[in-house]
């Protein structure tokens, strides 16, 4: 028990002070639900109903035909009729619509001549999701037409190659589904590291850190009984955020519950971990919290959150694989979206222990017992 | 005599270029009240530190009960207690609590831990405070408190570092009455002070000027000290009316090395060769009479003024 001298007592108090300080448990649990719940709203990248700008120059029944197979695939909805190409353009540089449809006079003529058909789809580029969306969709609505003409004057009842997709996870696409669980990853870690991070530098300012000092109690004994009362803070914030994840996002768990759980616990360790460095790194309080700044924000945008890693230059990925929320991130993607088992995604969870272990140890053993 | 129970050999502590505490020896006996005194950052909590075992000495040894600084630290903390500057609590946990964490950190169970807490309840007074906030406590009782703390796991050396300062002087005065309880239990007890007649109740004092240790004894063998009393002079005090009037007259006088007012009257540090007759006279042409000349025997602070002066220092 020499190890962890002082253990119970640290307890004690932490818990006492965690309890007893309304605005950490306030920012613990609040801002972390409103974030995930807006985030999660926001990082909807389904796109639906672009604006469509018409300008039919041929007024058939075949040119009202193909503008309604644009709308029907309700990626598209026409907000305006025009009589130029000019109005069309400013049309779209004035933000109304993402997509603009020339159809030229002679449209239904050379349809029916059988000759080549032209019509013009202008996109707005400045947007890459929004445009290669609009892009796709156009093709295909009219490739489909196509080939549906194609056969009937060939007499062919069948194309020669199909595709039969079939969405293994998530077979509905819905892209929340793909970023909740980054989300989740996210918000714990803002929400856990501030309050380690705090934890030592804040008794360093306010001078009783010389008191403990001078008492036997042991670094590890010190540095566990801090950890512990927001470890169990910081589950309880995890549950919360996966119990949104479940009922207002309508993400369904594929995988074990047990795997999610321990692998969320393991991340909340980790990060508290962190902290507990930065604590005792940190001169004040406001150096702590840069340092848990310059932390956070490289896992947003390296930890394949929003990019995926495979696609960053080496130098990102490299810093992707020194993230804990990297791995919290893919094993809960993997549990919650994939189903992945407990021999698909131990790896990542072997690194996210790991760095868990070794972060906790580097912290308390090198936590010199002495000030100045 | 006993085994001292704190000593300190060459103790040195340097940060840089600037050396905090200089080459420092003395020794404590058990169950003496040590005055440490001397300057703000003249390296008193410098010293206190390095005895607590949280501040690496650059130089020297000190042992307290035996048991050295640097090498045993761990054992040594089980003997000592520490109260620093500014009565370092937890302003979110209520008297009680305070009072238990301390008792928990020092490994007390539940039987002893109840025991001493209700003795240091008794000897404290702190019962109708229990159930308080440390933040809500008054200075007088946040010290009390910080004591308390301190005292938790019964340590044979207690530190107190400027325990006085900021507080009323009945709290002042109890707080005294309590080391002096202490003592005599055969508690050794080290505490820095600004207060001369706090160093005056002391059984032993050491004064630290500019990082070294100028002067380290008895109170009244310190005033015996031939700095202190050069020979051929005597120190008089001085009653009379219009003293600041006095003291201007008398200030530059061949013969008269020292004089400062005290109250309503002053202290004169004078050659043998000035008589009492002589110094009647001087005040008599500054028109002033009804002159009452008693000898006086130095203070500790004369002894550190005399001291300070022979080392070079003084804001003068």
């Amino acid at each position: 028990m020499k190890l962890f001298r002082g253990f119970s007592a640290i307890l004690y108090k932490e818990f006492i002070s965690m309890l007893r300080d309304p605005t950490t448990l306030f920012f613990m649990l609040i801002p972390p639900m409103i974030q995930m719940i807006a985030f999660g709203f926001a990082l909807d990248n389904d796109v639906k109903n672009m604006g469509l700008i018409v300008y039919d120059q041929a007024h058939t029944v075949e040119s009202r035909q193909l503008v309604d197979r644009f709308v029907n695939t309700e990626t598209f909805k026409v907000v305006g009729r025009v009589n130029s190409v000019a109005e069309m353009e400013s049309e779209i540089r004035k933000g109304h619509a993402y997509a603009a449809l020339e159809i030229p006079p002679d449209f239904s003529r050379n349809l029916r001549a059988g000759r080549s058909a032209t019509v013009q789809l202008a996109i707005d580029g400045s947007n890459s999701t929004t445009a290669l969306q609009a892009l796709n969709t156009g093709a295909a609505v009219t490739m489909r037409d196509s080939i549906a003409q194609l056969l009937r004057e060939s007499g062919r009842s069948n194309i020669p190659i199909e595709v039969r997709p079939q969405m293994l996870f998530n077979p509905a696409m819905k892209s929340p589904n793909f970023f909740i669980p980054g989300v989740i990853g996210l918000v714990l870690q803002m929400a856990t590291l501030f309050t380690t991070a705090m934890a030592i530098v804040r008794e360093r300012e306010r001078g009783t850190l010389e008191q403990l000092l001078v008492s036997p109690v042991s670094r590890w004994g010190l540095m566990m009984g801090k950890l512990i009362p927001y470890f169990c803070l910081g589950s309880a914030m995890a549950a919360l955020l996966l119990l949104i994840m479940r009922l207002v996002f309508n993400v369904p768990i594929a995988g074990s519950l047990f795997g999610l759980a321990v692998s969320v616990l393991v991340y909340v360790f980790t990060l508290l971990s962190i902290g507990l460095l930065v604590s005792t790194r940190a001169e004040n309080q406001m150096q702590a919290l840069q340092m848990t700044m310059a932390l956070i924000l490289p896992s947003v945008f390296f930890s394949g959150f929003i990019f995926p890693r495979e696609t960053m230059p080496w130098i990102f990925y490299a810093i992707s694989t020194v993230l804990p929320a990297t791995y919290a991130i893919e094993l809960i993607r993997a549990i919650v979206l994939r189903g992945a088992t407990f021999a698909e995604y131990w790896p990542s969870l072997a690194i996210l222990s790991l760095m868990a272990a070794a972060v906790f140890s580097f912290c308390a053993a090198r936590f010199k017992r002495k000030i100045g | 005599m006993a085994e001292p129970m704190i000593e300190c050999e060459g103790l040195t502590k340097r940060f840089g270029d600037f050396t905090a505490v200089d080459n420092v020896s003395f020794n404590v006996e058990p169950g003496a009240i040590f005055g440490f005194l001397g300057p703000n950052g003249s390296g008193k909590s410098t010293v206190i530190r390095m005895l607590c075992g949280i501040l690496e000495p650059s130089g020297g040894t000190a042992r307290i009960g035996g048991l050295d600084v640097v090498e045993q630290t761990d054992v040594l903390k089980e003997s000592i207690g520490y109260m620093s500057q500014k009565f370092s609590l937890y302003d979110e946990l209520t008297v009680e609590e305070n009072l238990r964490f301390y008792g928990k950190l020092y490994g007390l169970r539940r039987e002893a831990l109840r025991k001493r807490f209700d003795e240091l309840l008794t000897l404290t007074h702190l019962e109708p405070y229990l159930d308080r906030r440390a933040a809500l406590l008054s200075g007088g009782w946040r010290q009390r408190l910080a004591m308390a703390c301190a005292l938790m796991h019964e340590p044979r050396v207690l530190f107190l570092d400027e325990p006085t300062a900021g507080i009323d002087p009945v709290a002042r005065r109890e707080l005294w009455d309590l080391l002096f309880e202490f003592s005599g239990r055969g508690m050794t007890l080290f505490v820095t002070t600004h207060y001369m007649d706090e160093a005056e109740r002391c059984s032993n004092v050491g004064y630290i000027y500019l990082s070294k240790l100028i002067v380290c004894g008895v109170p009244d063998e310190l005033k015996m000290l031939p700095e202190v009393n050069p020979p051929g002079t005597r120190r008089i005090d001085v009653t009379c009316e219009h003293v600041t009037l006095g003291l201007q007259t008398l200030r530059h006088r061949a013969g008269i090395s020292a004089a400062t007012v005290f109250g309503q009257s002053m202290h004169l540090l004078v050659d043998d060769a000035v008589s009492d007759e002589r110094i009647r006279g001087y005040l008599a042409e500054a028109g002033i009479r009804d002159v009452d000349l008693r000898p006086i025997s130095p203070s500790l602070e004369d002894v550190f003024v005399a001291l300070t002066a022979k080392h070079g220092g003084g804001t003068e």
